[in-house]
Parts: C-alpha cells; structure tokens; sequence
C-alpha cells in the first residue's frame, strides 16, 4: 500500500512534469498542424530556455527572487528569437522540398544546439537553486503543497486555456487552423502565409523556452535535456494525436501522471510504460486520441 | 488601361506547357467570359492571375502594374477576389468564420447584411460548419468570401457548375447583381453559354492553351472556327 502522502506528493510531480511537457508538446504540435513541419530541434529550445535562464539567474541577477520572474519572461523571448532565425533563416528556403529535408536540418539542429551549450555553459550538469526556497509551500487539510509547483501547475493549465483562446476565438487563430487545412486558399484570401508560419513557430520556440525555464531549476540543466524532452513530448503528441492541442494536453497528463506514479510502484518501467501507452493508442486509434484522419493537404 | 491584362501568358504544369501564349483583358466594370472545355486551361489562366502557378513568360497586370510574380496574399491585397472551381472552404470553420478569414476581422454588420442581401440563403447557415454547408451554399459562401474585401475584381471559375438547378438559379441571379454594382469579373464556362448569358457580355474563347475566340458572348456560337475547337462541331 502506497502513503497517502506519497501518492499526493506523485501526483503534484506529475502533474508539473505534465505542464512542462505540455508547454513543449503544444509547440511542437501546433507547428506540425499548421506548417506540416516536425521540428526535431524543438527540445533544443526548451533546452536553450534553461540555460539562458541560468544566466539570467545565476549571473545577472546573482540568484534573487527577481531574477527567476526576469528568467520567466526575458529567456523564452530570447529562445523565441532563436526561432524566429530558424523559420527565416534555414526553413523557409527548403519548403515545398521533401520531407527528408526538415528532418536533416532540424536533427542537424539539435546536434549543433548541443556543441553550441557546450561550448559556452559547459558540458557537465548545471544545478541551480530551486525557487521554491523563496516561495515556501501552503498546508491543506495537514499536507503541504510547495508553492512553486503549484504555480507551475497553474502556468500549464493557463497556457493551455490561452492557446485554447487564440486559437478558437480570435481571427488570427482561425488563420492558422485555415492555413492548417488548407494554405494555398488562405493565401488566395489575401493572408500573409509566410507571416503565418514564422508567426506559428515563433509562438511554438516561446512555449518551448518557457518550458525550459521552468524545468531547469526542478531537474537540473544538461546538454542532453532537449533530446529527453523531445522524446517524451513525441510520445505525447502521438498518443493525443499530431496537431492537436488538446491531444498534447491530455497525453501531457497521461504521460507526466503515468512516469510519476511508475516511478514509485516499480521504477524500472516508468518509460517502458509510457511506450506501451503510445503503442497501445496507435493500435485502437492510429491517429491518436484527438487526432483527425489525415486529409488532404494543399 | 485595362483594369487586367494578360500579354502571352505561358504556364508549364507538370512539365507540360498548358497555356501557350494566353492574352486577354478585362476594362473596369466590365464581366468577361472565359469559355473551354475541359482542360482547356480555364483554371490554370485564373491560378496564373492569382499567383498560385507562375508564368513561364508573359506578363500579367492589374490596373497596370505588374503582378506577374507577386504571392496570391498581395494580388489579393491588390484587390482581386478568387472564387476556385473546387469551392475550397474550410470545413473546421463556420460559414462567418469563412468570411472572417477573409476580412480579417469579424466582419461589421453592414458587411455582413449586404452579404445576406445577395445570399439571403447564407444567413440561415452562418453559424454552421463548412463541412455540414451543402453544395451550393458552399459556392454562396466562396462567392461572398472572395466578396467581403470589396475587390475590383472576381475570379469565377465554373461558378455555375455541378449546382442543383434552384441553387444555380440563386447563384446566377446574385453574379448578375454584383456585375450591376460595378464589380468587374472573369467567369469561366465549360461549354453551356447559356448560363453566363445576361453576366457576360464579351468573352474569349479557350482551346488547349490557346485564345481561339474573342468578341461577343453570341458570337462564339456563330463564328466557325471557334465552335470546331471548342465542341468540335
Ligand atoms: N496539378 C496539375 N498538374 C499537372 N497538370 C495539370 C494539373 N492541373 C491541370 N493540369 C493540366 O493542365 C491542363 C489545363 O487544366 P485546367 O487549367 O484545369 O483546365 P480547365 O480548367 O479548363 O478544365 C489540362 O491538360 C490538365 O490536365
Ligand atoms: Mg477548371
């Protein structure tokens, strides 16, 4: 029999493994949706937000409070201009190329993300200090619940509300699921498809830092930190269904919940399980959970 | 200066030259016929002058600039409105949310009510998926999203095509009355003259990349050559 306590700890624990995931996941989602690009390198932003973070913290701001809430804001804006330089820079010329093309560029991407975080912060673990110190934890009901994590919580579920919001209430969401389904029509009514896209993946880099940010100080920073997230994050896409938002967040929860509650019954298959998920989704439902059978794309 | 221009439009597709020398125009205000069989290259002419298939050589111009190698976002900005063969409205999205894309914001109510004055069956659907819209509201709808821009120019292609007889009725009646309100319009036929009759006045004549027509919509029936090339008779 597992503690009560314990099982509300794990269950925290997932469920902020689960917003950090979803804020990776929803990016990388989003922009297959809307460009019908995978961009493999989309963990190296996450991991590139960490380690910008730690600069922010560790040595602009000397490790205050203020710090963590500048690192929150100023490194995934940054991440977002990594972004921006990709989309412009590298994948606008080889669209319309064959597939093999973005997978190259963006695998090249995150072999050279990593030599590049090498290179300037070190290739050994970086640990900062949790946040949490500064922000203590409330008791309910006789359990304690630390503050930051319950923040992180919040975050997952707002970002998800706000992407929610754009992209079912405002014009500009409605362009993107448009151009999603159909972005040479989009285009014919007069809407600015390459800003479309860069505008997508640049809004896709700033979640992916973002998560990164609020990673780093939990898990520690290290250079192989975007390919752990990205593998993770293709389970969660493929078990909600590529595309889809919702999708990313319910396989967030499933894949965030399952890894916590694995971890305390029977370590060994934490991601053994988490594979087993995914495999057992594409059998009943190859497209995933919320995901709509492919259709034709122009 | 004609309002469009096309001067010796070449489009390759597929490798394959499918307009050979393509040159016609159309003055303001005025609706222009553009009839061929299948496969003629009627679709191909009206993607060339959206953007979406570049010319091999020619040149295109509106109002006299040229937009030969402009992206369809700008010719679209210029002030032509595009309304496909296919219909191609986005299924995820209402029939409002259609327009909205188009206008760019949601459309103001004066915009939409000249909308339902010229699609008064639009009205009762405007907050249906595009997918669960029928046939010929879906060209309603195309029609009107090409529409809310207020562009100088309509591309129509086929407009009239593959609709159940009431709704090719409502369809023809509302391009006979954006054509009196001044809008100027290319619109495609495959081979019924009749149903662009009372639209048109002037049309050219389209057979395997080629102009073999140019003069009165009438015309074409009595002019001997044309009619060999295109129904070959
Ligand atoms: N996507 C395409 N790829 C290659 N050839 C095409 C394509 N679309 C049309 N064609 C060819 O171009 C020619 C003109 O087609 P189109 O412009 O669609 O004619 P129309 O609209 O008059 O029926 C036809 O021979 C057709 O087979
Ligand atoms: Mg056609």
């Amino acid at each position: 029999m597992i503690p009560i306590e314990l099982l509300i700890a794990q269950t925290i624990n997932g469920l902020v493994y689960a917003s950090i995931l979803f804020l990776v996941s929803s990016g990388l989602t989003m922009i297959y949706g809307i460009m019908n690009i995978l961009n493999l390198a989309h963990g190296s932003l996450y991991m590139l937000g960490a380690y910008f973070a730690i600069t922010i913290i560790m040595k602009l701001a000397g490790g205050s409070p203020w710090g963590y809430l500048a690192a929150f804001i100023l490194a995934p804006t940054a991440v977002m201009a990594v972004g921006a330089a990709i989309e412009v820079g590298l994948l606008k010329p080889i669209y319309g190329k064959p597939e093999e093309y973005q997978l190259l560029l963006t695998f090249g991407l995150i072999l050279i993300f990593d030599e590049v975080v090498k290179l300037i912060w070190g290739p050994a673990y970086i640990n900062f200090p949790n946040p949490g110190r500064f922000l203590g934890s409330i008791e309910v009901a006789g359990f304690e619940f630390p503050v930051y994590r319950l923040l992180l919580i919040a975050l997952g579920f707002s970002v998800a509300w706000l992407l929610w919001f754009l992209l079912s209430k405002t014009t500009l969401g409605k362009k993107m699921r448009a151009a999603a389904a159909d972005r040479e029509i989009v285009s014919a009514l007069g809407v600015s498809v390459p800003l479309l896209f860069t505008g997508a993946f640049m809004l896709g880099s700033f979640l992916s830092g973002l998560g990164g940010v609020a990673a780093g100080p939990l898990y520690t920073a290290s250079p192989g930190m975007g390919i752990d997230i990205i593998v993770n994050s293709f389970a969660v896409i493929v078990i909600g269904g590529m595309g889809s938002i919702l999708g990313a967040l319910v396989g967030s929860l499933i894949v965030g919940l399952t890894r916590a509650y694995a971890i305390v019954i029977y370590p060994a298959i934490e991601l053994a399980l988490v594979y087993l998920i995914m495999v057992i989704v594409l059998l009943v439902r190859p497209v995933g959970l919320f995901g709509k059978p492919e259709e034709v794309r122009r | 200066m004609p309002l469009l221009e096309l001067r010796e439009v070449h489009v390759e597709r597929g490798g394959v030259l499918v307009l050979r020398g393509v040159s016609i125009s159309v003055e303001k205000g005025e609706a222009v016929a553009l009839i061929g069989r299948n496969g003629a290259g009627k679709t191909t002419t009206m993607r060339a002058i959206m953007g979406l298939n570049k010319p091999k050589s020619g040149s295109i111009s509106l109002e006299g600039r040229d937009i030969t190698r402009l992206p369809p976002y700008k010719v679209a900005a210029l002030g032509v409105g595009y309304v496909p063969e296919d219909r191609r409205i986005i299924p995820d999205l209402t029939a409002e949310e259609n327009l909205e894309i188009a206008y760019g914001s949601p459309p103001p109510d004066d915009m939409l009510d000249y909308i339902y004055s010229i699609f008064p069956e639009l009205k009762k659907v405007r907050k249906s998926r595009g997918l669960y819209l029928s046939g010929g509201e879906q060209r309603m709808l195309s029609i009107a999203r090409a529409l809310v821009k207020n562009p100088k120019l309509l591309l129509l292609d086929e407009p009239l095509e593959g609709l159940a007889p009431k709704a090719a009725l409502s369809v023809s009646k509302a391009l006979k009355e954006i054509a009196s309100q001044g809008i100027s319009m290319l619109i495609s036929e495959s081979g019924i003259i009749r149903r662009v009759e009372g639209i048109a006045e002037r049309a050219y004549g389209l057979d395997r990349g080629e102009i073999v027509y140019e003069g009165t919509l009438r015309g074409i029936l009595e002019d001997k050559h044309a009619r060999e090339r295109i129904w070959g008779l």
